[in-house]
């Protein structure tokens, strides 16, 4: 027995993708592309203003201090907090509804992060990374309920996704790495501190070369001398994963909204929606990527190299 | 730097903001989801080791009762066999009662018997006496004291009974 395409087994799909068809291509040639290949404006009802990206957070309330983003990260918490409180109000053992899902996404985050960093470890990093994985994604999907950019306040939009104001993926990357050296001191204590300042070797150069042993002398020296640099680079590299956190988070959101608000501009109906599904992709990948990385670090900052070799 | 946006108490203030919201999350969130994770990992380790405790029990307690069920049949088998002996001991007693008590029917009857048929001799006799008079009077025709008659013949008829007898 053959399989019917999908098109022939369900005629309404036929039906909506012609109108979909059909409301793309009238937005295109009414919308901005369209005008300027008729050489004219928009059609009035389609008629749109062409995007003006801010970098800047928006300040909505010109005597204070608080920026668009800021509400925004409000809101997430605020939605974060009810859906947790919520869910674990009144526990029960058996658990239904809400608890269950919380618990279950829960469950799923635990398990991930102990397999990565082991049981130990894990419940200390669990709370951190997945503050940081949910805080991300609630930022960066609730910027996709329609209507939630458009609110304007003074001429400026009131709400905007917090993870494109380059001070909350700062913010984030600079809890990450305070968490990170933190468990990595708390985990080896001073010796953690060897991995960025590694002078033992050359000093014992020293003292050779001194003491008249010039060929293990030059030797340590040598080798003491790679240990510093080596120290060095890897202090670098610590500083470095802070800026590269960054402008990953804040680059990807910043440029996923440019590029929807580029897309109503252009073709106001139908593609953008294509688009906001992309976006709802990649503000799960980076919350994944944010909250990973962290963990990452955190577990290679706890492990010592014998356990890890 | 301050085109991207970059402003101190905008990064205090999410800052202030990240950490309002891992507190809430790990005393009202992560605290209560993982107590309850644990405690159920729990309540099922022990229902299960509850359940093969039982299970244990109960197999325990199988064995117990076909035990107890083997004892018991062996017990009834033992007084079933105790039954029959005493039964068969009573019809024994029953029927050695039974044998004496008609030897005793049958000897009483025998003792009538003998009675009866010594009553008879006698009645036969006396018949006897009397006819082998009337016969001697016929014969002899000569009335002869009936009385002595009587007392010759059963003289005679004595003897010949203690010859029987004899």
């Amino acid at each position: 027995m053959t399989e019917k395409p999908l098109l022939k087994r369900f005629p309404i799909l036929r039906v909506i993708l012609f109108i979909g068809l059909a409301l793309a291509i009238v937005s295109f040639i009414g919308g901005s592309v369209g005008a300027m290949l008729r050489d004219s404006s928009p059609l009035g009802f389609l008629a749109t203003s062409p995007p003006q990206p801010e970098l800047p957070a928006e300040k909505p309330f010109a005597s204070l201090f608080i920026t668009n983003t800021m509400i925004a990260s409000w809101i997430s918490i605020l939605v974060l907090f009810g859906l947790f409180f919520a869910a674990t109000r009144k526990m029960k053992l058996i658990p239904g509804g809400l608890q269950n899902l919380v618990e279950f996404f829960c469950e799923v985050a635990i398990n991930f992060i102990n397999d990565v960093a082991g049981k130990k470890w894990g419940k200390l990093f669990f709370p951190v990374c997945f503050t940081i994985f949910l805080f991300v994604l609630t930022n960066a999907w609730i910027d996709l309920i329609p209507g939630f950019g458009t609110i304007k306040m003074n001429g400026l939009p009131l709400l905007r996704n917090a993870n494109s104001d380059i001070n909350v993926p700062l913010m984030l990357a600079a809890v990450s790495f305070c968490f990170v050296e933190y468990q990595g001191f708390k985990a080896k204590g001073s010796s953690y501190l060897k991995k960025f300042f590694n002078f033992g070797l050359l000093a014992c150069g020293f003292r050779q070369l001194f003491s008249g042993r010039f060929k293990n002398g030059i030797k340590d020296t040598f080798m003491g001398t790679v240990a510093v640099f080596a120290g060095f680079i890897e202090g670098i590299s610590e500083l470095i994963r802070v800026i590269s956190f960054t402008f990953r988070l804040f680059g990807n959101m910043m440029a996923g909204t440019i590029v929807v608000m580029v897309m109503i501009y252009l073709v106001p109906w139908v593609i953008p929606s294509l688009f906001y599904g992309l976006e709802a992709l990649l503000g799960f990948v980076q919350a994944l990527i944010f909250a990973g990385l962290t963990l990452g670090f955190l577990t290679m900052a706890v492990t010592s190299e014998e356990e890890a070799s | 730097m301050a085109g991207l946006g970059l402003d101190l108490p905008t990064f205090i203030s999410q800052l202030i903001s990240f950490l309002i919201l891992l507190a809430l999350l790990t005393f009202f969130g992560y605290k209560p989801i993982r107590a309850m994770l644990d405690q159920r990992s729990r309540k099922i380790k022990e229902s299960m080791e509850r359940e093969e405790a039982t299970k244990k029990e109960f197999e325990q307690g199988q064995l117990t009762a076909q035990e107890q069920i083997s004892k018991a049949r062996e017990e009834g088998q033992g007084i079933i066999t105790q039954a029959t002996q005493i039964g068969g001991k009573l019809k024994e007693e029953a029927r050695g009662e039974a044998r004496q008590e008609a030897q005793a029917i049958v000897d009483r009857t025998r003792v009538e018997l003998e009675r009866e048929r010594d009553k008879a001799i006698d009645d036969l006799r006396r018949e006897f006496v009397d006819t082998s008079i009337l016969a001697a009077e016929k014969v002899i025709r000569e009335t002869l004291d009936k009385e002595k008659h009587r007392s010759l013949i059963e003289e005679t008829l004595k003897g010949s009974v203690t010859f029987k007898e004899n």
